[in-house]
């Protein structure tokens, strides 16, 4: 079985987990298929084999813990519809991120996997674990990720690969021809090849493949520029509800004071005067209207929570905790920003993580060996830099062969510059500078050739 | 020979999230070959040095380690911090550089030092940063992404470089910085200009026969369509989600503004 998930949807988990003050959970969108694969053997005979694939394609990321399922585990399917919409069709698993924990699922995770798998409807729904240590100064740190196959005989883990660029292969350009005198060969593969190139002796291919970047590119710029839009309404609204919740607090701070003093003020009246209370004095028609201010019940912007951890650690900074505008405190490192080395005590942990943790922790021996954070993570583990450290060849260069003189055929190389600017030119993206993206790229030599070819 | 002592002057990296988000990103690009990039930021006077973004770079030499920065690539990045600068108000210089080490341990390497404590004698607050992925644990089946951050000092004995560790946070951003989403859509465009660069200089080879220019062309076809695969396309998945989320978002904060607005109101 092989599992992948893509470069652009883990990193966005791990920026959606830094971003968290406490454990962070969502859910997994994607594809599970049987795919064959074709195996050519040396008798040739083929044999086809069928490998199960499962796709990670993305993330539904939950807003708080505890979103649809409460301490002793059991799912609220109300609640877990109201989530995924109608991305429950696409779910083929669940994840959770750690800080300073073992690579093994917990008590109660298994406890909700069952109930996922049977709401859901997944028999083979999948639990993706991220762990995350650091060493005790914090400079170094590690996100260990597992992939798990609970429903199978002893949680089963699978490999999960991530799909990159790989190899970008410009070792595969030859720089020379095979030598070759027939003058046959030099004569058809001359008259038959012209079907290849253009007038300009630029290979129609090419062109052709360079449009569909081209176009790829605009859209990804467009898209860009919509995002980029969002992010700063997200932001600004944000920073709205921030305000309001400061000045309900604060309001609601001011009447619960007045409130106090006025009801000191009855209490000593009452005690030199008795009659006094039944007319309605001035002080005490003032305390019958700050009474009256319906003392809202404190709303639970997010549903009923146990503490996170920064709550936990400073209920003063409650509001500021709750909001997420870039305002000074995010120049701070909160105790819970990733890196940190700080985590609760482990009774709020018991708190947050409810009777599973207890149990989590002694069920069954764990087979991997877990880091202990104050230890440097991995490497030669003494820290050094060595250059004896197993390296792989990230694909040398060729060099260059001798007679590749400086052939400098200028005709050529400007009838591909022009190729490559005729074919681009960015669509103007109303209000926003981003489709004209970045009028410099960073190429080594410095030049601005990104106004040029793009 | 005069000796140059190189003094570490930063006491801790605050790096934003969704600068850490470009790097994961860039990084996990690729297993084959280290990339790199510079840092974008303000030092500030408690010797904390805040990287708000990160810009990609390209890379010239691509022989294993070889993480140099030409000057011409510091200067033009220069001038991307200034753009940020205006943007922000704020101060805002290249403030360090981060690289990957894929397959390879989180740690520097001599050469990686070595250049590290260059880049500290032009800028004491300097730092370097190195995100180590494609690791896997065989035995137990785990992945790991590793990220480290470092300066370099003269070591006791001799004139060689040795390490030091710098501590490092990522700090909560909730929304994509401007500047960050840019250096994110830079990538295949990076990518596909190494790509015709590449190409340029095989084309303008005079004596490839017909067979070996069509062979030739159908590599840069083959690259540019692994770069489409492997980069556009899940960038722009990921970007289309991105806006899906921000629309979820921004509806639900309308609702729970319009709450506050009535709740305020009542008091």
């Amino acid at each position: 079985m092989a599992a992948s998930i893509s470069g652009y949807t883990f990193s966005s988990v791990c920026y959606h987990s830094a971003n968290s003050n406490s454990d962070h959970e969502g859910f997994l969108l994607g594809d599970v298929r049987q795919e064959e694969t074709v195996s050519i053997s040396d008798t040739q005979i083929s044999s086809a084999e069928l490998l199960q694939v499962v796709e990670i394609h993305n993330h539904d990321p939950c807003a708080q813990l505890f979103s649809f399922y409460d301490y002793a585990g059991k799912v609220n399917e109300e609640n877990l519809n109201s989530i995924l919409k109608d991305r429950r069709k696409n779910v083929i698993g669940w994840y959770r991120f750690r800080r300073n924990t073992q690579q093994q699922m917990s008590f109660r995770e298994q406890v909700i996997h069952k109930q996922l798998t049977q709401l859901l409807g997944v028999p083979d729904l999948i639990f993706l674990l991220f762990s995350f240590i650091s060493t005790a100064n914090s400079s170094t740190h590690a996100l260990e990720y597992v992939l798990f196959r609970p429903n199978r005989r002893y949680n089963q883990r699978i490999t999960l690969s991530i799909p990159n660029l790989g190899n970008t292969s410009q070792q595969e350009y030859k720089v020379s021809s095979v030598p070759n005198t027939s003058v046959n060969y030099a004569k058809v593969i001359k008259e038959h090849g012209a079907e290849f190139f253009d007038k300009d002796g630029v290979m129609k291919d090419i062109r052709t493949i360079y449009q569909v970047y081209s176009a790829l590119q605009d859209k990804v710029q467009a898209v860009c520029g919509e995002v980029e839009q969002s992010e700063r309404v997200k932001e600004k609204i944000q920073e709205d509800v921030n305000k309001l919740k400061q000045q309900i607090a604060l309001r609601k701070r001011k009447t619960a004071e007045e409130e106090r003093r006025l009801r000191e003020a009855q209490n000593t009246d009452s005690h030199s005067t008795p009659e006094e209370n039944t007319e309605p004095s001035e002080s005490s028609l003032l305390s019958r209207i700050a009474f009256h201010s319906p003392s809202a019940p404190q709303r639970p912007s997010t549903s009923p929570n146990p503490p996170s951890y920064a709550d936990l650690l400073s209920q003063d900074d409650s509001l500021l905790s709750s909001s997420s505008s870039p305002t000074s405190a995010a120049l701070l490192p909160r105790p819970q920003a990733v890196g940190s080395p700080g985590h609760p005590t482990p009774g709020p942990l018991g708190m947050d993580l409810g009777l599973g943790l207890g149990l989590g922790l002694s069920l069954g021996a764990s087979s991997n060996p877990v880091s202990t954070p104050s230890t440097p993570y991995l490497g030669n583990g003494d820290g050094s830099s060595s250059d004896s450290l197993d390296r792989q060849a990230a694909g040398q260069e060729d060099d260059e062969d001798d007679d590749e003189d400086d052939d400098d055929e200028d005709e050529d190389s400007s009838e591909y510059e022009n190729l490559v600017s005729e074919t681009t030119h960015l669509p103007v993206v109303s209000g926003s500078v981003l489709a004209q993206g970045r009028p410099a790229a960073l190429s080594p030599d410095g030049d601005a050739r990104g106004s040029q070819t793009t | 020979a005069a000796v140059v002592v190189v003094f570490p002057a930063s006491d801790a990296v605050h790096l934003e999230s969704d600068a850490f988000l470009v790097c994961m990103n860039h990084a996990l690009s690729t297993e084959k070959e280290e990339v790199m990039g510079l840092c974008i930021g303000e030092v500030e006077l408690s010797r904390i040095v805040h990287i708000h973004s990160v810009i990609i770079l390209r890379r010239s030499d691509k022989r294993k380690d070889r993480v140099e920065i030409s000057p011409e690539q510091l200067s033009a990045a220069s001038t991307e911090a200034e753009r940020l600068a205006d943007t922000t108000g704020r101060p805002m210089r290249v403030v360090g550089w981060y690289h990957s080490h894929p397959h390879i341990t989180v740690w520097p390497s001599h050469v990686d030092v070595r250049t590290q404590a260059m880049y500290q004698m032009l800028d004491q607050c300097f730092v370097g940063l190195i995100f180590s992925c494609f690791i896997e644990d065989k035995n137990t089946k785990t992945g790991r992404v590793l990220y480290t951050c470092f300066q370099s000092v003269h070591a006791p004995k001799g004139s060689e470089y040795e390490r030091v560790e710098i501590p490092i946070h990522v700090v909560p951003r909730e929304a994509i910085g401007k500047v960050c989403l840019e250096s994110a859509v830079e990538l295949p465009r990076i990518l596909c200009q190494e790509e015709q660069d590449t190409y340029r200089k095989i084309h303008n080879l005079a004596h490839l026969d017909p067979v070996t220019k069509i062979h030739n062309g159908s590599v840069f076809t083959k690259n540019l369509c692994s770069q489409m695969s492997a980069v556009s396309g899940p960038l722009l998945q990921w970007l289309e989600d991105r806006l899906e989320h921000n629309k979820h978002s921004i509806l639900e904060l309308q609702q729970e503004k319009e709450r506050l607005l009535q709740e305020l109101e009542a008091l």
